[in-house]
């Protein structure tokens, strides 16, 4: 995949780091790590209509892939927490959370590209 | 009295912690820092040994559902230790969420995003300045009242040596 498709930039998080190869390695792995599980909580509280606690979670998850310049994924969640927290377009959330779950894939897989060279 | 040079960190997600940690260590070694996953721990520890500084987390009810929320937290807070600065941190850049932070006695509020640790750590800075002159302040303060008193018994001292004799209120040249 090349530079330009790739969804995540890693150049904010080498600045914050002081291109620190370990702490970016921690940091990647803290968010490898994570990103599945908190995808599994969004969907289960959607499934259980449970709007607030997809709100809360998803309003979680947002800042972390703007730190690995994931910015489409994160205007995706913005817009999960959007609806989910005003309560509109609701049908529309089982289509975004699969939409996430795909992006979200696709930067996991990413990230763990990049990890092997900071290990 | 709080602890100088003691920063708490309440995050219910770890990387938040742990990136705004790492930053001010990196940018500012005198600071001993250490990170809470909900205010409750954040708020036993400042019972025994209360921060200067506390960033915290507006939302922390993301992992445990019934945690408190960070407005009850700070609350609490300035309860506990009323000259402990607390810093509310959220991914929401409502304004009306920072109203309400400010309200209840936060210091500042900053948006999570690219910025933020930059703006903590200016925070940080302006938390040092504003105790600094605080501090300044009340030493001039405590000195205008010293002075004041010197001045009262000064002027006792006189009239005391004035009705019995020791001086005149003519110096006696003319």
């Amino acid at each position: 995949m090349s530079e330009s498709n790739k969804l995540t930039d890693l150049s904010y998080l080498r600045s914050l780091t002081g291109n620190a190869n370990d702490k970016m390695a921690k940091y990647i792995r803290m968010f490898t790590s994570g990103a599945s599980l908190s995808l599994q909580q969004i969907e289960m509280y959607s499934l259980n209509k449970d709007w607030d606690s997809v709100k809360q979670s998803a309003h979680a998850l947002k800042p972390q892939l703007g730190y690995f310049g994931a910015k489409g994924t994160e205007e995706l969640l913005r817009e999960i927490e959007r609806m989910s927290g005003d309560k509109v377009d609701l049908d529309r959330i089982p289509e975004a959370l699969k939409n996430l779950k795909v992006q979200l894939d696709i930067i996991v897989a990413e990230l763990e590209l990049s990890l092997k060279e900071f290990e | 009295m709080v602890n100088k040079n003691l920063i708490y960190i309440v995050d219910d997600v770890q990387m938040q912690r742990e990136l705004l940690a790492d930053h001010i260590k990196a940018n500012m070694s005198v600071f001993e820092i250490h990170c809470f996953t909900t205010g409750e721990e954040c708020i036993a520890a400042s019972k025994v040994r209360p921060a200067e500084i506390v960033f915290l987390d507006y939302n922390l009810n993301s992992q445990i559902k019934d945690a408190m929320d960070g407005v009850e937290v700070l609350q609490e807070l300035k309860i506990i230790s009323p000259e402990t600065e607390v810093v509310m941190i959220s991914g929401q850049d409502k304004i009306e969420v920072a109203v309400n932070s400010i309200k209840h006695g936060a210091f500042d509020y900053i948006v999570k995003g690219e910025g933020a640790f930059v703006r903590a750590e200016k925070v940080v800075f302006n938390i040092y300045r504003f105790h600094k002159l605080t501090a300044t302040a009340n030493k001039y303060k405590s000195l205008m009242v010293l002075f004041g008193i010197g001045m009262i018994l000064m002027i006792v001292l006189v009239i005391y040596l004035q009705k019995y004799g020791y001086i005149r209120s003519s110096p006696g040249w003319y």
